[in-house]
């Protein structure tokens, strides 16, 4: 029979429940030795009053009082998408419907704006200019110049041979990509902020 | 038609909770702040014995943490992070203040009456009103007592050992001390405690 006592560090092994082969010889030495076994009831008595020790909790604001001072930056694509949600009807049907509308208000302004250009001798009377041939011919060096540079004049060309209209549906599609670009990025440039409530 | 619930973090870990952090969701900070305000708070409350001074503690040190979210790394747990950072600003605190548990009957360079009173630790500060509640039951409140005498270093390991339940490795990683070191302050911790608590084993 072993006689010695448990060293501090073997207490504190049994206190942690650890399991091993060293474990086992310490157990089996407190089932024959009561000041042993004493000693680790009373340490185990205070890891226990440990353990039961509660977690208090701060102030109910305490959230809010953090996040005041944390600067929340949110995505540029976080807000757009959060800005189209709330948008957005919450039912399935509602926006299968919305997007039907937004289609056909889309493709009729994209007819009314080729319809436009189609009529440029008419615009060109209606404000006046000094004769439509000037006119066409001003709106047609700018288109090529502009068309040209960001297309390439391969691309030009093949618009070209579609006509004036082609060519002013796709001035128009420019400037309309360039105008809702412009504004878009404006709009969530000042959304995506870092906030501070 | 309702609104659809709002996303529902509860339930993911803290890694996925964080990288939603990171891409700037305010939900995901709130869940942070969830988890994890009750250890951090009670662990610098345990640390500082004052509340209102616990709470501003805490606040740093979820500030500190949310701030720098964009340097975590998945291979560490935020537990730890958040952890290290609540022993620090309570410890830093706690030098400042030159509140030294042992010292309890004053400074040891105090000569005076008057000097050993003004640097003297009284444990039952009148701010307390929580732990004046859990004094109130007697084994609750004499170890919140016994938790207050114990040195500053082993408050931290012994309180992260059993009253959060971190591994001997999680504790010197948190704390930045070398593994012998922790297991002695545990160690010592526990002799201390066990003999404040001793009474009452007896009764």
């Amino acid at each position: 029979m072993n006689h010695r006592h448990l060293l501090p560090d073997e207490i504190d092994l049994l206190l942690d429940d650890e399991v091993g082969f060293g474990v086992q010889p310490l157990k089996a030495h407190l089932e024959e030795c009561d000041d042993c076994r004493t000693r680790v009831e009373e340490a185990r008595f205070v890891v226990d009053a440990l353990e039961d020790a509660p977690h208090f909790a701060p102030s109910h604001k305490f959230a809010e009082k953090v996040l005041s001072q944390v600067p929340v930056f949110v995505p540029w694509h976080v807000t757009a998408r959060d800005m189209a949600l709330q948008w957005l009807p919450q039912s399935r049907p509602a926006r299968i419907a919305v997007a039907a509308l937004a289609t056909s208000a889309a493709s009729m302004m994209t007819l009314m704006i080729l319809w436009i250009a189609t009529q440029s001798s008419v615009i060109a009377v209606a404000t006046g200019a000094a004769g439509d041939q000037v006119v066409r011919g001003l709106l047609y060096n700018a288109g090529h110049g502009v068309l040209a540079t960001v297309f390439g004049d391969q691309v030009f060309g093949m618009i070209q041979q579609t006509g004036s209209l082609g060519i002013a549906a796709a001035m128009l599609g420019l400037v309309a990509a360039a105008g809702g670009s412009i504004a878009g990025l404006r709009a969530l440039a000042a959304a995506s902020s870092r906030r501070r409530v | 038609m309702p609104a659809p619930p709002a996303l529902d973090l509860s339930n993911l870990p803290d890694a996925d909770v964080v990288a939603l952090a990171q891409k700037g969701r305010d939900t995901a900070f709130r869940e942070l702040i969830r988890r994890y305000e009750r250890p951090v708070f009670s662990l610098i409350y345990r640390m500082v014995r004052d509340r209102e001074l616990a709470e501003d503690l805490a606040q740093d040190t979820f500030i500190k943490v949310l701030n720098h979210i964009d340097r975590y790394r998945p291979e560490f747990k935020l537990s730890s992070w958040l952890f290290k950072i609540a022993n620090n600003v309570a410890i830093d605190h706690l030098r400042r203040r030159q509140l030294n548990t042992i010292s309890m009957d004053g400074s040891p360079h105090a000569v005076t009456q008057d000097a050993i009173e003004a640097t003297s630790f009284d444990v039952t500060v009148q701010q307390e009103s929580a732990l004046e509640e859990m004094e109130s039951k007697e084994l609750g409140g004499a170890i919140e007592k016994a938790i207050a005498h114990l040195r500053p270093e082993y408050r931290s390991c012994i309180m992260l050992r059993h009253v959060e339940g971190r591994s001997y490795e999680e504790i010197a990683t948190t704390l930045d001390l070398p593994l012998g070191t922790v297991k002695t302050y545990i160690h010592r911790a526990r002799h201390e405690l066990r003999k404040e608590l001793e009474h009452l084993r007896d009764e």
